[in-house]
């Protein structure tokens, strides 16, 4: 027989000190059996990833388009808004009596309601390039009595009293053409000039936006509101505007937002809907997130995603159990307890959550870059899109490893004995 | 002393209803503390369910399984995972992870042990050092011969300096060197650390440093022979001109019908006048023979000491005690009943390895 060694040898210092840094700390079991096949973990990190990203774009597509519907919204220098209850969506018409402004105005507090009009009905814009029709959308306001914060405008006001002239968003797609001081071209069959630009954006349903004066817009669209052509000619009375698109109300200082719409809510009759403008925005951004049919379906490729991931994620896990079922085994022979191993796979999938997260990260800002460039809408790697996708990829790793854990439990110490 | 493991009684079956199958029948066993057990027998006949039994890697039916002096029977799933810890096991796979270095593997079981973790790194090496693999210790198994793998897995076993291993087929799949210094190793333990081994094996190179073997036919404990103590005797009656016709097996035969009785300092063994029926070997310590005549006083006739027997004359000629014999210090005996005496003298050969063979064989 072979002489065993003896029980005791010298441990060299060198080797000791070595010894005592690594004992610190548990063994890393969840680190090592990621790391110990590369070949396999860069397919399952590839594979998890692109379910991320598919999470990603999904998510940021369908933020991308709600943040473009409320890019109007946002545009306005309003603390409250008024409209017309039977206005479910901010750019869906639905006429609000003017005479609401006036009871408005009249309210304690109120430091203007000044009226927005909106057309998209027969609003057709003529390349200036190329001479064919797409429809815009149009907003009209008093230039004297200014509804949008955006500095072009503002600069731009005096403009806006000229007949037929108007303000063209520079953000528009590119088959609108291109529009600067000076040209020419026709909207709703009449002829405008372009007497500047501003920047908006386009959204989902519309590709430009073109911003006039009131009279203007009477010219061009009351009558179209009410079934009729516009008639050709002088511009029509201001007066004729007898409904608007919202009113759009500006607390006096002092006043909060909130408590100026508790006012108006309690002045204004029940056709009127009061919103702060943040209100509006919430509103706004819910509807199209769950009622509209374009919320759901990015939520349902969210899903989808998630799903996939979760597939992919579960695969790989089951896989990586089943090959150290014995080792879980004896592990479970030698006293270790079955949520400690459990321990030990959830730590697995939150690092497979986390390898995979980084590079899914990464390729999503560079699409939203591009799409951002190219399609004109608002995507981008947000704050708050890393977190929920994070925490998304993170619950589909877990969910998965849970699933997977049924694999471990199956482990029997007991057959190990054969 | 409180033995390391106690069988008793000890039923088994696996399955349900029609297809319940029973696999133990009525065993029971003892094993002492630093004892080193060869369990054997046939495929199927139900060493390793007994093994998984006394491990708590599986619940008791029936009968009393006795660990390091706690019953098992009834414990709940979490208390069988707390006992196993004081248990070590070798398998016959190494299962050792892959992804972490012999050393992270025999941590993997400190972290178990209780074992300070400033102290794990010492212990942890040492270990490794004890079966030959301290320069290794930063090795992953993958880079590991199958041999120094199963030591990677032994040493994991006895880090914590378990009171009780359990080993199903270790040198299964070992070559001779391998094979040679794992069962050393185990043998060491046992003998220094006064640790408990039972290890079921079919490698008659291993059965010769075993101190007791237990065979299993069909679920039965069918022999339990304490090894050593086996040997002594059969070398002890081999000896004795009675039984010089008996071949090696008949003596194996024989000595596993005696029984061991121990008799303390001044304490009477057989007694003048007394009906003879039994035969003494003596084991270990020191008897003396006194013959009283009428009317004189007791006499020393014979003094008797590890290897010398007494008490065949009585058999032979069916009559009584011809004295009465006294332990002069405390006393280890092997008897052998009257019936069995006979048989053996009715009856009328490198003698270890063949008395070896035949208990290794007998199943």
């Amino acid at each position: 027989m072979a002489k065993v060694l003896p029980r005791s040898l010298p441990v060299p210092a060198r080797l000791s000190s070595r010894r005592t840094d690594r004992a610190e700390r548990p063994v890393p079991l969840a680190r090592r059996l990621l790391l110990a096949h590369p070949g396999r973990l860069a397919r399952s990190i590839s594979g998890i990833a692109f379910a991320i990203l598919l999470m990603m774009v999904e998510l940021g597509f369908r933020d991308g388009f709600i943040d473009s519907m409320l890019l109007p919204i946002r545009a306005l220098d309003a603390d409250v808004v008024l409209l017309s209850d039977g206005k479910y969506q901010f750019d869906r018409p639905a006429p609000l009596s003017r005479r609401f402004l006036y009871e408005a105005e009249a309210v304690s507090g109120v430091a203007s309601v000044r009226p927005l009009y909106a057309a998209r009905t027969g609003a057709l814009w003529k390349n200036p390039q190329d001479r064919r029709r797409f429809i815009v959308q149009v907003f009209a306001f008093d230039p004297d009595a200014p509804v949008f914060a955006l500095p072009a405008v503002t600069a731009n006001l005096a403009a806006l009293r000229l007949p037929d002239t108007v303000l063209v968003d520079r953000r528009a797609r590119d088959f609108l053409g291109t529009a600067e001081n000076g040209t020419r071209t026709e909207l709703a069959g009449r002829r405008v000039r372009v007497a500047s630009t501003f920047s908006l954006g386009p959204d989902f349903f519309t590709d430009g936006t073109v911003l006039m004066g009131d009279r203007t817009f009477l010219t061009f669209f009351a009558a179209t509101a009410a079934g009729e052509a516009a008639p050709p000619g002088p511009v029509a009375p201001v007066p004729g505007l007898a409904d608007v698109e919202a009113g759009i109300v500006k607390a006096a200082p002092g006043r909060s937002p909130e408590a100026l719409r508790r006012a108006l809510r309690a002045a204004l009759p029940k056709g009127v809907d009061v919103l702060t403008k943040p209100q509006l925005l919430a509103r706004e951004a819910a509807f199209h997130a769950s009622v509209s049919p374009v919320g759901p379906v990015f939520g349902a490729g969210t899903l989808v995603g998630f799903v996939v991931g979760m597939l992919i994620a579960y695969q790989t896990l089951f896989s990586d159990v089943s090959d150290q079922l014995p080792q879980y085994a004896t592990m479970k022979a030698m006293g270790y307890a079955s949520p400690r191993l459990a321990a030990v796979v959830l730590r697995q999938a939150a690092l497979y959550a986390a390898v995979a997260y980084g590079p899914a990260w990464i390729l999503c800002a560079l699409l939203f870059r591009l799409v951002s460039d190219v399609a004109l809408m608002p995507v981008q790697m947000s704050l708050s899109l890393t977190l929920i996708t994070a925490a998304l990829t993170l619950a589909m790793c877990l969910a998965a490893a849970l699933v997977a854990l049924r694999r471990l439990f199956s482990a029997d110490p007991a057959e190990l004995f054969r | 002393m409180t033995p390391s493991v106690l069988v008793e009684r000890v039923n088994h079956h696996f399955g349900a209803g029609e297809s319940r199958n029973q696999v133990l029948f009525d065993n029971s066993f003892e094993v002492a503390p630093g004892e080193f057990v060869v369990m054997t027998g046939p495929s199927g006949s139900g060493k390793t369910t007994l093994l998984s039994l006394i491990g708590a890697l599986r619940s008791v039916q029936d009968g009393l399984v006795e660990v390091l002096g706690r019953s098992l029977a009834g414990l709940p799933a979490a208390e069988l995972v707390a006992m196993r810890r004081n248990i070590g096991f070798i398998f016959q796979m190494h299962n050792l992870f892959d992804a972490l270095t012999a050393y992270e593997n025999v941590k993997m079981a400190m972290q178990l042990g209780g074992c300070p973790r400033s102290e794990m790194a010492e212990r942890g090496h040492r270990m490794l050092e004890r079966v030959g693999l301290g320069e290794r210790a930063d090795y992953r198994p993958r880079a590991l011969s199958g041999g120094q793998r199963q030591r990677v897995a032994v040493a994991r076993a006895l880090v914590n300096r378990p009171r009780l291993v359990l080993a199903d087929e270790p040198t299964a799949a070992l070559d001779k060197e391998s094979s040679g210094i794992v069962v050393g190793l185990l043998k060491d333990l046992a003998v220094e650390d006064r640790c408990t081994i039972m290890m079921v094996t079919h490698d008659s190179r291993i059965v010769r440093i075993a101190d007791r073997i237990i065979t299993l036919v069909d679920g039965v404990v069918t022999s339990n022979v304490a090894l050593r103590e086996a040997l002594v005797i059969c070398e002890f009656l081999k000896s004795i001109e009675l039984f010089h016709g008996l071949s090696a097996v008949e003596i194996t035969h024989l000595a596993e019908r005696m029984t061991k009785r121990r008799y303390a300092k001044g304490e009477v063994v057989v007694r003048q006048g007394d009906p003879g029926d039994e035969f003494f070997l003596v084991g270990a310590g020191r008897a003396a023979a006194y013959v009283a005549h009428p009317g004189e006083a007791e006499s020393q006739a014979a003094l008797f000491s590890s290897g010398d027997f007494f008490g065949e004359v009585a058999l032979m000629g069916g009559g009584v005690r011809n004295a009465t014999v006294r332990a002069l210090e405390n006393l280890e005996t092997y008897v052998l009943g009257r019936g069995d005496f006979r048989a053996a003298l009715d009856l009328n050969a490198a003698f270890n390895d063949q008395i070896i063979r035949a208990y290794f064989q007998r199943h």
